[in-house]
């Protein structure tokens, strides 16, 4: 990671930074706008990622997902699934230059939940972000977040993305 | 079922398959209870699919009821499976949830005592002594301390376990319709594409009600209804067999403008038509993959298992207890060998759907642990199941706790209650 300049070692930063913002305050349209028009999302056991299986709990493949992806949060599912609070603890763990100003990323992330009726706090899982992310006029935005998470077992079922 | 029901555990004179009390859901003793006589009695519990176990020294390991069970395919090429507690001093053998064993052996790392993939006991250390000294007696037989076996059928590529001699064939348990359906589905060798797993806060038999209930599927799943994956409405039936096991299936787009405009005059929360649109619509497109054009299949065989078609998504969800009030439900979801690319990303696209984060499977969970947080008192109280009668059978509609009703029947007879 010694390589990398500063600055866009800062600019994946604020990136990871507003993404996990937008989903502690469960903005989604601040989250969709993590992503660019290539951007796709993730969100998948290890169990599966390591053994070679596509399944995951959440496989948006395609920007028109991510913008379905926030009409459900914010729409459909919104009273018939019970609503927590998360925190989301990220840590960089190194970033690789891919060229064409795009970079590999990769994360450590743990996320803990606090559901309004029981308030009291749990996990929901620990795991690693895999991140293509595009530095480019300035900008910052995903090509791909991957959640990898080493939870296997959930704790519950996931309404939101991680 | 040999001892006799303790009096305090017998339904109240009120209670019966309409009427169940909350003891069911919140009773140690109903759920002990339950491992003996559902478990580890006269019935068929699924275990794995043969696609898991592709080699010679294959192993899985899961559940039957609570108790731990590794399902392994033998040098003979045969599936087994045992109880995964070394017969010597009750360590758990296989600590790996699925592998191989290169050499077909699978050995205690407490005293290294091994066995083979029959649950045979073949080795154990220091059975003679060391220099004179110490050893197991003389007649100590290894043939008398196997692992406890689990009598094992492959059912179209289904593996399924029972504890109990008195289990019928596994076509006469499921009954005519449910095989029928099973066969429907496991019509050609299958292709996993992954599992999924999530720890449920409830009982296990709520979510067993869950997916008998095709009242709930228009008014607790939105995008269900909205997107017209799923209505009450559809052309469709919902079957009995033997009181435990059912199946309900829909035809998509078949639906009656009748009930439709009923469905619309009671303002369903669910029911948004023309409120919302999707930007990637091929998340519905897929493709019509079977001849009859059912395009939604819930099959319940009881007590561990459904077996679900849902558009093109495929999967089968295996219901694990853990105590009273939690349970894993874990998802495995396949394609066909066979699959062309085109077909396999209609698939992988609608795994979007199902799932412990699918648009379409989400509040099942939900609805779990939300009935689990009422019923901690009052186990004598009873819930309504009255929805399209009082009978315990199926109905040619989608209007019906008919199959619930079957379930709680089956239910209180086997546990004697």
């Amino acid at each position: 990671m010694s390589e990398i300049e500063a600055n866009v070692i800062f600019s994946i930063e604020n990136l990871n930074r507003d993404y996990i913002c937008a989903l502690d305050k469960l903005d989604m349209n601040k989250w969709l706008a993590c992503f660019n028009k290539q951007g796709t999302y993730t969100l998948i056991s290890n169990e599966n990622e390591s053994n070679g299986l596509p399944i995951g709990f959440m496989l948006d493949d395609c920007y028109e997902r991510l913008q379905d992806r926030v009409t459900q949060v914010v729409d459909i599912q919104e009273d018939s699934t019970e609503h927590y609070q998360t925190r989301h603890m990220t840590q960089l763990t190194n970033i690789t230059d891919l060229g064409d100003n795009k970079y590999k990323a990769d994360f450590n992330f743990t996320v803990f939940y606090t559901q309004d009726l029981i308030e009291q706090t749990s996990i929901l899982g620990a795991g690693r972000y895999e991140d293509i992310i595009l530095v480019e006029n300035g900008k910052v935005s995903f090509i791909q977040r991957k959640a990898v998470l080493d939870t296997n077992v959930l704790p519950r079922y996931v309404p939101y993305p991680i | 079922m040999n001892a006799t029901t303790p009096p305090h555990l017998k339904w109240p004179a009120n209670a019966d398959h309409t009427a169940v009390p909350y003891s069911v859901f919140n009773n140690q003793e109903v759920y002990d209870l339950e491992q003996a006589r559902l478990y580890n009695g006269p019935t068929w519990n699924y275990l794995a699919t043969e696609a898991e176990l592709p080699e010679k020294g294959s192993f899985k390991s899961t559940y039957i009821g609570d108790t731990p069970v590794v399902v392994t395919r033998g040098q003979d090429n045969e599936i087994y499976a045992w109880v995964n507690r070394c017969a010597h001093r009750g360590a758990e053998i296989c600590r790996e949830r699925h592998g191989r064993s290169e050499d077909g052996a699978y050995t205690c790392v407490y005293h290294q005592w091994s066995y083979d993939a029959k649950g045979d006991l073949r080795g154990v250390p220091f059975q003679r002594g060391l220099a004179g000294k110490g050893g197991m007696p003389k007649d100590f037989d290894k043939k008398q301390h196997g692992l406890r076996k689990v009598r094992v059928v492959n059912y179209h590529g289904a593996i399924f376990g029972t504890f109990s001699d008195d289990t019928p064939d596994i076509e006469d348990y499921m009954g005519e319709d449910v095989a029928y359906h099973f066969k429907r589905i496991m019509h050609k060798p299958i292709e996993i594409l992954g599992t999924t797993r999530q720890h449920i806060a409830g009982n296990w038999k709520f979510y067993s009600e869950n997916t008998k209930d095709p009242y709930h599927a228009s008014l607790l799943h939105l995008f269900h209804a909205t997107f017209g994956l799923y209505r009450s409405s559809q052309k469709g039936e919902s079957i009995s067999n033997n009181d435990f096991h059912s199946v309900l299936w829909a035809s998509g787009g078949t639906e009656d403008e009748s009930a439709l405009d009923d469905m619309k005059k009671d303002k369903l929360r669910t029911l948004q038509t023309g409120e919302y649109e999707l930007q990637d619509m091929s998340l519905l497109a897929g493709t019509q993959e079977f001849e009859d054009n059912v395009t939604l299949v819930i099959l319940s065989l009881f007590p561990s298992l459904v077996l679900q078609q849902i558009q093109n998504t495929l999967a089968f969800r295996q219901i694990l207890p853990k105590g009273k009030d939690e349970f894993e439900l874990v998802w495995t979801y396949f394609g066909y060998k066979d699959d062309s690319e085109e077909v396999r990303n209609y698939r992988l696209k609608q795994f979007n759907l199902i799932g412990p984060g699918g648009l379409i499977s989400m509040e099942d969970g939900e609805s779990t642990e939300l009935c689990q947080n009422a019923i901690v008192r009052d186990g004598e109280y009873t819930n309504v199941i009255q929805m399209a009668g009082k009978e315990a059978s199926g109905d040619d509609h989608l209007v019906t706790e008919g199959l619930i009703r079957g379930l709680w029947k089956g239910y209180k007879e086997l546990m004697d209650f």
